[in-house]
């Protein structure tokens, strides 16, 4: 059978995950820290038919071989950590970190995940938690005579109490890894290390190439609808392409089939 | 030659043709994918007498790879270079250098720059390392190919160019070319310019391979007629020779 059928149909796959992550990318444009994936393709094993530079008569060296390639498979989707928009909430403990880093978190297990989301919370015990209740990591309480909290650029949480008395209760921490792209997203805006990713860097916020963090501000999603949309077009018309080298296919068979009738 | 053994000659070339371009189609969206040309193009050209010889009815028409430019297109990560001019980066492997112009690259758990099959990227001095205290959102590549993490240099990607041998190399899968003829070395590469937070879209132009694909399509229909009909002259020869 025609070898077209197959080459297209991996070219069909393909287009159908890029829509998929753009899907998810336009479904997240809302979503505070969220990442876009962006997805990457690379070309299928060629059959090589015949070689270049062969000797094509004594002397004489065929310039260009013959290799017919087998179509397209997704390599990778890649997290693109950019930073995304900032946008005033004015909710004191809500932050945002203005360049490199994760965020740590505690998971009820023991087990540390990671993110950009700093919309924080207060919990019961006054322990500052993500939006799912999972306590920050440092941990840090805030004292219950507290009427207001700041958090500075460097991460130091100053509360002043009733009296008006201003003390500092703990210092947020950020890390880092060699590879960013590689850590495991676990949904929820958590991601987790793996050994691609490298082991975690800690370090404070503004020093040395961490981002530093920003009060009553929200990192927004860093999906830009117009991208995603012009790249929703081109998946999609790449797709109808790639069905009408079948259908061209089809014919071709068609009319070998209709010989000596 | 036979006409019917020319005939089934050019439907088999007709029928690689057309794998050719399903090939090129499938990787539109391949960045740094350089198409393949089909013998069209190349028919094209000798007739405007730009191609060596062209034979019709030829099967063995070999099938070039058009190294011309494609578009850039921004993604703003850090990672992502375009070529813009003659130019490849380096990939190495146990078996030797790949070439590739997909500058899709990561960094790898050590820091150190790889491409998306975890190969090292080659930098003029060796594998380039970015170091664990200097974040990835300070990764700075010059147009020269010079990368700097914050203030510091730590090398600098290599880009080679084969000139006139270029059409020579062979594709390897998964982006990359091999230089099957070890004894020819590629020299750096001066007509470049790196984009660094781009990638070099596919140079495949889905019309052109649209409209080729509906010649194939036609010509394959016209070739196969053909058999039918010589089929039904010599069937009828043998009726009127055997009574």
């Amino acid at each position: 059978m025609l070898k077209a059928f197959s080459t297209a149909a991996t070219g069909m796959t393909g287009q159908q995950m890029m829509v998929d992550v753009i899907a998810n990318n336009l479904a997240n444009i809302n979503t505070t820290g969220f990442k876009r994936s962006q997805i990457n393709f690379q070309d299928l094993l060629y059959v090589k038919m015949s070689q270049a530079g062969a000797e094509v008569a004594s002397g004489i060296n065929s310039p260009t071989g013959l290799e017919i390639g087998s179509g397209v498979r997704a390599s990778a989707t890649v997290k693109v950590f950019t930073v995304g928009e900032l946008d005033n909430t004015g909710r004191p403990l809500d932050i945002a970190i203005y360049g490199d880093g994760f965020l740590q978190v505690t998971m009820p297990n023991g087990d540390i995940r990671y993110t950009r989301d700093g919309a924080l919370q207060v919990n019961a015990n006054g322990q500052l938690v993500n939006t799912a209740g999972y306590s920050i990591e440092p941990a840090i309480t805030l004292p219950t005579d507290a009427v207001a909290v700041d958090i500075g650029k460097d991460g130091t949480v100053n509360v002043t109490d009733v009296g008006g008395t201003t003390s500092v209760v703990g210092t947020l921490q950020l890390v880092r890894f060699p590879n960013p792209a590689g850590l495991s997203n676990e949904g929820d805006n958590l991601f987790s290390e793996t050994e691609a990713s490298g082991t975690a860097v800690t370090g404070t916020p503004g020093e040395n190439g961490f981002g530093a963090i920003q009060s009553s501000m929200l990192e927004r999603s860093n999906v830009q609808m117009v991208t995603e949309l012009v790249n929703l077009i081109t998946a999609q018309r790449a797709y109808e392409i790639n069905a009408r080298a079948i259908r061209a296919g089809d014919e071709m068979l068609r009319t070998a089939t209709t010989i000596g009738r | 030659m036979e006409p019917t053994t020319q005939v089934s000659a050019s439907i088999d070339a007709l029928t690689r043709e057309l794998e050719i371009i399903t090939h090129n189609l499938a990787n539109a969206s391949t960045a740094g994918f350089k198409r393949r040309c089909n013998a069209f193009s190349k028919a094209l050209d000798a007739q405007q007498g730009t191609a060596e010889t062209y034979e019709p009815g030829n099967i063995d028409l070999e099938s070039a790879f058009d190294f011309s430019q494609g578009s850039l297109v921004q993604t703003g990560r850090n990672l992502d270079f375009a070529l813009m001019g003659n130019g490849l980066f380096v990939v190495e492997t146990p078996e030797g250098p790949l070439y590739t112009r997909n500058g899709t690259f990561q960094t790898n758990q050590n820091g150190q720059i790889v491409d998306s099959m975890g190969r090292t990227v080659a930098g003029e001095a060796g594998p380039i390392t970015v170091p664990v205290s200097v974040g990835l959102a300070q990764l700075q590549v010059s147009a020269d190919g010079r990368v700097t993490a914050g203030d510091i240099n730590i090398g600098k990607l290599q880009v080679v160019d084969f000139q006139e041998n270029q059409s020579k190399l062979v594709p390897a899968g998964a982006n990359c070319f091999v230089m099957p003829d070890k004894d020819i070395r590629p020299e750096p590469a001066d007509n470049v310019v790196i984009k660094q937070g781009y990638q070099e879209a596919s140079n495949v132009m889905i019309v052109d391979e649209l409209v080729d694909m509906i010649m194939v399509t036609r010509l394959y229909e016209a070739n196969m007629r053909y058999v039918s009909a010589q089929s039904e002259t010599s069937s009828s020869i043998m009726g009127v020779a055997m009574g």
